[in-house]
This record gives structure tokens, C-alpha cells and sequence, in this order.
């Protein structure tokens, strides 16, 4: 609301500016105007219009063919400048935008009004007695330059007084703006788009009753325009499933008034699609490793033994629990600034389900300070879970994991904080890192701990690598996760990812020969198997 | 406390009163110039408190650490109070508050009620008997951002990975004869770019068997692996270097403050 | 029931998002945009939590005492004041509800934390990563391993791409392992993590994965 005033003012101020400025020469207009005149070019032919496809609707496709005279086209007149998209619009839809725009006004005037009505009254008041001072007003006012804002010229004021009573008048004239006005203009709004369709399908560019607007513009060359309108009713772009539509496409030229319009196409209607065809691959994709996860959890289950090749990373955890308790030092686990819900997060909780676990199994002190809420309450939960596991759920207290702040570097502050007050033995880094990643790292290798670190966020990787005594790279991390879990089951999906691997090998090999066979031969049907990998946006 | 620590202190103490003064002189003409001395003198201070931590720990570090931790912790608070309460919810339950808080009105929704309760229950881990309930809003935290990283990973990092990986090994390819009449060894020339397809095929399957868990990495595929390893970490060091400069300039930036907008020494 | 119950929940509402991918339609959709609110909203209730714990390990500290227990009063104070200027109108000493504007918090005092103790502390924060690339560097430098020594050639490649006196070849040859290598590794890695996420999201589908509900 503030920023509604602001702007007001500062237009009626720069009106007020230009009336200053009136008794300098007026600005040569130094464009150039072609004065010869344009013939009509010729018209877009073949317009189709079809609904876009996999979409949620609102959206339609419109393709041709360009006017001879287009500007790209060398033995035509060239005189095709861009093509204009118009779209027919009943009556009612006119009358629809209006009802949008004055609900929007009362929806978003209502409550603003009721505090700034008086402070504009009485700054008016204040301007009527003489007061020159802009800055004692309630609200800033921006004022052009050089103008003094302690002691602003009368002629000033004027405009000042002049837009704050347009801003007033603009809030409450129209309309009356009141809780229940509110609703009320809501309910027609909501009952006019709930009827739109029938009025477009009920009058079409031959009815007469409506007009074309203009619903974007292309630029010469171009052959298809993407109508793409919002699902949101109070957006102004809004464009209504079900109805009949109606488009034309104008060829423009640098004359206004010369342009050819083409043959009206239509009707054509939008409407959302309940599948999305072009993600298919996709679909199979999770068939398959779906599958393949269950397939070889279920093996697991049996009771089959799954090769799991050793990762130095994991192999350092337990060590370094000992080393900690040997130590008589404690053990700094770090989640990251992932959410709950990240599963590199969530893959750190295994990890740090094992750790507590051995933790309380030495009964060595353990500190988790978190960075999201969610985070340190599943964090308690693991903890103390684990504590009990290992039989000792009088150890646990609620002060191993606490939350810290959320924000990036003064979380960073106060780790750093622990790691050069408490020394711990060990300090392990799992889930999501950004920037802080080697500040955290390199603090901890200069107070002399061990670091195992892992990480999904591929920009940091490095920095631990560098920094740290362990680092699990990528995958490892889940895999460390699925190891660290103790149970055989988590590593059933470690095999069925194996399998992925393998299948990403076989398609991309078999899709490097297509292509080479494709370019060696000239058979380049053969480079379609690229397509088969595509997905829809 | 030590004799040296009370002398720091109060060295420390008197600049900051001297440059409070300094600052706020030099600003007259300004509004509350003794105020904006204030401010960057502190800012000032705040910013060698944090730098004193790379000599050691030490009394001022701490004191901007812990302003910073609760400080910063009120700040996303007072923000998430703003934009998800207020901004979001509140519209959608009542115009009452609505009003009370200045945002604009939207239609009623009570399916809004239950994040609300899904919130309050996560609350619920306050209390020792209801801890239980917290699990709720959790799971479905946990299984909404599941559902959607399962498709939304499959698709960007494994499906859309399988159509990059087709390069075509031959560019530009006329014929073994044209090849071997035009051969050079530039960085655009054919040889060169073909070379680096091969390069790039080869090393994505090499780091996939690096990732193979299941399989011992011995005989040629522990080759393969090892191959895979020394592409990571050329890679490693790669970016490594490339963010040096970057980082350097952070430091630039900060130096620019203390000498510029603080000391005044350069313009 | 209190311990199949959530699990039930994780499998309903991840198999709906997985469902909602392949279905374009606006009702899918509006279900899908009416759940990411609940999450923002649920998001903002435990806020509440990380303050509580914030506020009890810090008093608990002052009230027994412990090492440091000055400074957690520091931390309170600076997250009342910071809270109180944040939700309270509170300005030439009058009160009100504060008001909400598009340009965000604009109590003056807020905006001043903001300026002059969250921004430069942050920023130097952030800036001393410009002495521990350093002095990783200088760790790295000490590597004795066939792989430490790969990373660090890599690195001094790229580090010196711009430094005239090696002439412009090592321009070159940083650009193609910018180009080459990196383009391979990076994509066998994301190949990998994709998997490894996608199997991790699965089995937490599935209930199969559950520690993150402090349950083995």
C-alpha cells in the first residue's frame, strides 16, 4: 500500500517536474518515420490451432504457414515486421476482466485502507496549513532531485496534495470497501468465470458480440505461438477449458494501420490431460527399478548373502568411536543444512542411528547441533532410540542434539565454536553441505580431529576430499547409509542399483554404436533410438 | 581475570569509543550521525571479532558467535512468523486476523485447519506422553518430498543422463580418407573432438563401475575402477581451482568494508 | 497402530506424488500446490521448536553455571531484542501490530540488526574461506598418494589458466578438462547419486528404510 502511494506520487511529481520544465525548447524527435506508405502484405495462411498436449490445461498451439511478405523471406516485399496473435473474446469475458479488477481492488485495498485513510487525511490537513516540510510526513514521499525535502517549493506541495488526494479517491471512489463488499465482489466475480465457457461457446467471431484482443506477438519467421493462459481465475491471463476459441493472426507492419489479418481458426477448446504420455520413459523406468528393489530386498529377507564391497569411509566410523573413547573425547556428528526431508538428510540419520548406538555402547559423549527444527526433533528421536538399543536409555538427555539457528554461517559460527572449545576426537559431516563445507572442515582438521565426511551436493565434495581424513563420494553416502543400517534388507536396493548401473551401461553403449553406425552408413533412422530416452517437461 | 585480558579490554573499549566518535563526527549532516557511527562501528568490530578466530578462540569471537546464533535464529523465526503464518495461512481461515494483520482477504479454505493440526501435533514432542504424535506430520513431510525426489531424480539423473551420454563419435565424418587428409591435432579440429567423446564416454562408465557396489573391483574392472577414481579426482581438483578466485574475492569484498566504509582510507 | 500408522501416511502421500508426476490434469495438480502449502506451513510451526530448544540449552547453561554461560545471555539477548523489533510495531516508543508490507520488515530497528550484525558477520564468515582454500591448498600440497597428486595437478591447472607466464597452451588444457574429464566424472556422479537417492526415496515408500523415525 505504501508502495501504491510512493509510486502515485512519484508519477504526479514527475508530472510536476515536466510542468517545470515547460519553458525549455522541446526535444527534437530524432526517430525516423517512414512516410512512404505500406501496401497490405500478404496474409498467414494454413492457421491450426490444436490443444497443447500433457498439460493441465489453459494452454493452446497455433501454427502456420508465414506471409509471403515476411521479413525473413527474400523474394517477398520483406515487409512483414512481427505477427500479432488475437484471440476472440466475448463480451462477457470483457466484462469478467472488469469484475476481476474490482475484486482485486476491494480484496486488496480493504485492509490497508483502514490505516492509511487517516494518515492521508491528515497529512492533507497538515499541507493545507502551509507545511513545506516532506519528511514530517507519515509515509516517504520521493521527490526529484535537487528539491529540498525540509522545505519544498509551494508549487511542490501542490502535487503532493494533488496525488494524495488521487491515491484517496482511487481507494474509495469506485467502490465501497467493506468486510461484506468484499465477499460480495467475490461471489460475482467467482459466478461470471463459472460462466464463461458458455458465453465463448455461445459467441463466436460471428455473433458479433465481442471483440478480437490481442494475446501476444511473434517475431518474423515464426510459425508457431504457444497461448499458453493461467488456471488461476483472479489472474488477468486467465483462459477457460471448454470453451470454444477462436484465433486469428494479424501480419503486421511498421504502419499501424496496415496489417492483414488471416482466416479465423477455430473453434478449438484447451483442456489438462490425465496422462502424461511423454513421460512414459520415466514410468517404465520406475516399473523397473521398482522391481528390481523389491526383488532383491525380498532376496535379502530370505536370508541371502549380499556382496557388499568394503568402503574405507564406513570402516573409519567405528574405528574412530574407538579412538574418541580412548580419547575420553567427545564425537561431533553434523547433518548439514539439508531439511528432514532431503534424503541425503535422511541417509545421515541411518548413519547416525549406528554411531549414537556405539556411542552409548562406549559410553562416549556425543553433540548434534542442527540447523532446521524438523531435523533436530527426528534427530532426538534417532538419538534416543538408539541410546536404548544399546541399553542404556538413562545416558540419553535431550542436550546431545539441539537446535542452533537457520541460518548458514552462524550455524557455521557456533560449530566452529565446538570444535575449538570441546576438541572432539571425531567429527563426521553426512548429508547436505554448501559453502560452509570447508570452513567447517578446515577448522576441524586444524584443532587436530579425525574427519569422515559425505556429501550428495557434488560442488563440495572436493573441499572435503581435500579437508578430510575419510570422504564418502556421491553414491558411497548411501551406500554407507544402507551398510550402516544393520539391516541385510537396506541392501537389497544397494543391488537393485547396481542393476540401474548396469542397464545405463548396455543403453548407452548400444546407443554410442547407433550413432556411429547411423553417421558411418547413412542410416540415420537409427539415431531415433536417441528419442526413445526423451521426457516431456 | 588476567592482567593482559584487562588491558586488551580496554584497548579494545577505548577504540571503539574513539572510533564512535570519530565516525559520528565525520557524518554530521547526516540523520542520528552518532547512531550510524554506532552502527558501523560495531558492524566494524563485529567483522575483525570474526576474523581474530583464524589466531585462536578467543573471548570476542565468542561474543559475535552467540549474538550471531540468537540474533540470526529470531530473524528466520520473525521471517517464517511473516511470510508462511500471516501471509499464507491466515487469509485462508479469517478475515478477522486478516484485517488485524494487514493482508488482503482470500477465500476460505478449512482444509487449512489441518496443517494447523499437523503443526500442533509436531509440537506435540513437548510433552513426554504426546511425543508420539510428532511421527504424524513427519511422515508426511517425509513421504511427500519422497514421492517427489523418486520420479524427480529418476528423470533428471538417470533418464535424462542415458540421451547426453549418446555423443556421436564421428563428427563432421566424410570418409577414413578425408579423416586422415585433414588430420591436425587442434583444439577444434576433428581429431581432437572425437578424442574428447571418447574420453567422455569412457570416463562416465569408468566412475559407474567406481560406483559399483556389489562386485569386487579386481582384474579389469578394478582397472575400470581405477580408471574412474583419477577422472573424480582430476574432476576434484578441477573445481577445486576454479573456486579459488572466487572465494578471494569474498575477502576482497570485506577488506573493502573496513577500510572503505569504516576506516575511510581509500575511496 | 502408534507405530504402523506414520508409515502408512509416508507410503499414502509419497505414492500420491509419484502418481501426480505422470498425471498433467489441474485437479491433480491443485492437490499437488495445496500439500506444498501444508508443508510450508507445517515448516512454519516448528520454528517454534528450534527456538524452544535454543532457549532452553541456553538457559539451562546460565542457570547451572557451566563453562561460558555468559555468553548464551548474549544469544538470548540478541534473539528477544531481535524477536521483540521483528513482531512488534514498536517504534518512538508507541506500540502496534506490525504491518506487513511488500517491501518485507521495515521497523527500523530490525532492518538495522539486519545491516550492521547479521550482514557483516555473515560476510566474514563467508570470507574466511578465501584462508582455508589456502590453507587446503597448502594440504593438499603435501599429498603423497598417486590420487592426491592427480587432484592437486588438476587444481594448480586450473588455478593458474589465466597467469601469462605459462603462455596460453595452459588456458587450454584447463578448458578441456573443465570440458572433458570434468563433463565425464561429474555425470557418472550424478548418475550414481540419482540412483542412490531414488533407491533411498523408495524404501522409504516402501517402509523399508526407517531409522529416520528412530526405529531400525
Amino acid at each position: 500500500m505504501t508502495y501504491l502511494l510512493r509510486v502515485l506520487l512519484t508519477l504526479a511529481l514527475l508530472t510536476g517536474t515536466a510542468v517545470f520544465a515547460q519553458g525549455e525548447p522541446p526535444a527534437v524527435d530524432t526517430t525516423l518515420v517512414d512516410t512512404t506508405t505500406v501496401a497490405p502484405p500478404a496474409p498467414v495462411t494454413g492457421l491450426t490451432g490444436k490443444d497443447r498436449d500433457n498439460d493441465h490445461g489453459h494452454a493452446i498451439e497455433l501454427t502456420w504457414t508465414p506471409s509471403v511478405d515476411d521479413l525473413e523471406n527474400p523474394s517477398g516485399a520483406r515487409s512483414v515486421l512481427r505477427y500479432r496473435i488475437m484471440m476472440w473474446k466475448p463480451t462477457e469475458a470483457y466484462r469478467v476482466d472488469t469484475l476481476r479488477q474490482m475484486y482485486d481492488m476491494v480484496r486488496s485495498n480493504y485492509a490497508p485502507i483502514r490505516v492509511y485513510k487517516p494518515l492521508v487525511d491528515s497529512a492533507l490537513i497538515l499541507i493545507d496549513q502551509g507545511m513545506v516540510d516532506v519528511s514530517a510526513l507519515p509515509f516517504e514521499v520521493l521527490l526529484p532531485e535537487g528539491i529540498n525535502r525540509t522545505d519544498a517549493p509551494a508549487e511542490m506541495m501542490k502535487y503532493v496534495r494533488k496525488a494524495l488526494q488521487d491515491t484517496l479517491a482511487a481507494m474509495t471512489a469506485q467502490v465501497d470497501i467493506s468486510k461484506d463488499s468484499v465477499k460480495v465482489f467475490r461471489s460475482n466475480f467467482l459466478a461470471a468465470v463459472e460462466s464463461l465457457p458458455e458465453a465463448f461457446n455461445a459467441n463466436g467471431p460471428s455473433s458479433g458480440h465481442g471483440a478480437w484482443d490481442s494475446v501476444g506477438a511473434e517475431v518474423p519467421g515464426a510459425t508457431f505461438f504457444r497461448h499458453a493462459g493461467s488456471k488461476e481465475e483472479v489472474s488477468p491471463d486467465f483462459l477457460p477449458d471448454y470453451a470454444d476459441l477462436y484465433y486469428r493472426v494479424d501480419a503486421a507492419t511498421s504502419d499501424p494501420a496496415v496489417y492483414t489479418a488471416s482466416d479465423v481458426c477455430g473453434p478449438v477448446q484447451a483442456s489438462g490431460q490425465w496422462y502424461n504420455s511423454g513421460r512414459t520413459v520415466v514410468l517404465i523406468s520406475v516399473i523397473i527399478f521398482t522391481i528390481l528393489t523389491v526383488v532383491f530386498v525380498q532376496q535379502a529377507r530370505r536370508g541371502k548373502e549380499l556382496y557388499v564391497r568394503p568402503l574405507a569411509g564406513i570402516e573409519a566410523v567405528d574405528d574412530a568411536i574407538g579412538r574418541a573413547t580412548e580419547m575420553g573425547k567427545p564425537i561431533l556428528y553434523v547433518l548439514g543444512l539439508g531439511a528432514a526431508s532431503d534424503i541425503a538428510t535422511i541417509a545421515s540419520f541411518t548413519i547416525l542411528s549406528r554411531v549414537a548406538k556405539r556411542v552409548a555402547e562406549y559410553q562416549t559423549q556425543l553433540i548434534v547441533p542442527t540447523y532446521d527444527p524438523i531435523v533436530m526433533t527426528v534427530a532426538q528421536e534417532v538419538v534416543k532410540s538408539s541410546y536404548l538399543d544399546a541399553g542404556r536409555p538413562d545416558d540419553y538427555n535431550e542436550d546431545i542434539v539441539y537446535f542452533v539457528t537457520q541460518s548458514q554461517f552462524a550455524y557455521v559460527a557456533a560449530v566452529n565454536g565446538v570444535m575449538l572449545r570441546q576438541l572432539p576426537a571425531t567429527n563426521v559431516y553426512m548429508g547436505k553441505f554448501y559453502a560452509e563445507s570447508l570452513i567447517l572442515a578446515e577448522t576441524g582438521a586444524l584443532a587436530g580431529s579425525i574427519q569422515i565426511a559425505g556429501t550428495d551436493e557434488i560442488a563440495q565434495i572436493p573441499f572435503f576430499v581435500v579437508a578430510c581424513d575419510y570422504t564418502l563420494i556421491g553414491e558411497e553416502l548411501y551406500a554407507a547409509s544402507a551398510y550402516l543400517g544393520g539391516e541385510p534388507v537396506l541392501l537389497g536396493s544397494l543391488k537393485a542399483q547396481d542393476y540401474a548401473k548396469a542397464l545405463f551401461v548396455v543403453c548407452a553403449v548400444a546407443g554410442f554404436l547407433t550413432l556411429i553406425l547411423a553417421d558411418a552408413t547413412g542410416a540415420h533412422w537409427l539415431a531415433q533410438f536417441k528419442q526413445w530416452f526423451m521426457v516431456a517437461d | 581475570m588476567k592482567k593482559t585480558s584487562v588491558i586488551i579490554l580496554s584497548g579494545v573499549v577505548i577504540l571503539f569509543l574513539v572510533s564512535w566518535l570519530v565516525k559520528g563526527a565525520s557524518l554530521s549532516g547526516e540523520e542520528n550521525p552518532y547512531l550510524q557511527g554506532f552502527l558501523t562501528t560495531f558492524a566494524a568490530f563485529l567483522t575483525l571479532a570474526v576474523f581474530s578466530f583464524l589466531y585462536r578462540d578467543n573471548p570476542f569471537y565468542k561474543f559475535a558467535e552467540h549474538l550471531f546464533v540468537g540474533a540470526s535464529a529470531a530473524y528466520w523465526m520473525t521471517l517464517g512468523f511473516w511470510q508462511t503464518l500471516v501471509k499464507k495461512l491466515i487469509p485462508k481461515l479469517s478475515d478477522g486476523l486478516a484485517n488485524f494483520f494487514e493482508v488482503p482477504t482470500e477465500e476460505h479454505s478449512y482444509w487449512y485447519f489441518l496443517p494447523v493440526i499437523l503443526g500442533l501435533l509436531l509440537l506435540m514432542r513437548l510433552s513426554k506422553k504426546g511425543g508420539w504424535l510428532s511421527r504424524w506430520p513427519l511422515a508426511f513431510i517425509v513421504g511427500y518430498t519422497a514421492g517427489i525426489n523418486f520420479v524427480g531424480y529418476l528423470r533428471s539423473d538417470f533418464v535424462k543422463q542415458v540421451s547426453s551420454t549418446f555423443v556421436p563419435l564421428l563428427i563432421d565424418w566424410q570418409g577414413v580418407g578425408h579423416f586422415f587428409s585433414n588430420f591436425s591435432l587442434a583444439i577444434d579440429g576433428q581429431f581432437v573432438m572425437m578424442l574428447a567423446n571418447v574420453v567422455i564416454f569412457v570416463g562416465v562408465l569408468c566412475g559407474l563401475v567406481y560406483f559399483f557396489f556389489s562386485k569386487e573391483h579386481t582384474g579389469l574392472f578394478g582397472t575400470a575402477s581405477r580408471v574412474g577414481i583419477w577422472i573424480l579426482m582430476i574432476t576434484f581438483g578441477a573445481s577445486f581451482g576454479y573456486t579459488v578466485m572466487g572465494r578471494i574475492s569474498l575477502l576482497v569484498g570485506r577488506l573493502t568494508f573496513l577500510f572503505k566504509d569504516w576506516l575511510g582510507l581509500i575511496s | 497402530m502408534r507405530r504402523q500408522l506414520p508409515f502408512v501416511l509416508v507410503f499414502l502421500s509419497g505414492f500420491f506424488m509419484i502418481f501426480q508426476y505422470f498425471v498433467p490434469h489441474q485437479k491433480s495438480e491443485f492437490v499437488y500446490e495445496f500439500l506444498l502449502d501444508w508443508l510450508t506451513i507445517i515448516g512454519g510451526f516448528a520454528m517454534a521448536l528450534g527456538i524452544w530448544s535454543l532457549i532452553r540449552v541456553s538457559y539451562d547453561r546460565i542457570k547451572r553455571q557451566r563453562e561460558n554461560w555468559g555468553y548464551s545471555v548474549i544469544t538470548l539477548t540478541g534473539l528477544f531484542l531481535m524477536m521483540f523489533f521483528g513482531i512488534t510495531n514498536w517504534e518512538d516508543g508507541s506500540f502496534g501490530v506490525y504491518i506487513y508490507t511488500a517491501e518485507g520488515l521495515s521497523n527500523s530497528m530490525f532492518v538495522h540488526f539486519f545491516d550492521f550484525i547479521l550482514i557483516p558477520i555473515q560476510a566474514t564468515m563467508f570470507s574466511l574461506l578465501a584462508f582455508f582454500i589456502a590453507s587446503a591448498a597448502y594440504r593438499a600440497f603435501r599429498a603423497r598418494s598417486v590420487i592426491a597428486s592427480l587432484l592437486l595437478l588438476a587444481a594448480l591447472i586450473v588455478m593458474m589458466r589465466f597467469n601469462p607466464i605459462f603462455g596460453a597452451w595452459i588456458e587450454t588444457v584447463a578448458n578441456w578438462l573443465m570440458n572433458v574429464p570434468n563433463l565425464a566424472a561429474q555425470r557418472a556422479i550424478v548418475i550414481g547419486l540419482g540412483l542412490g537417492m531414488v533407491a533411498t526415496a523408495l524404501k522409504i515408500i516402501l517402509g523399508i528404510e526407517r531409522g529416520y523415525m528412530g526405529q531400525g
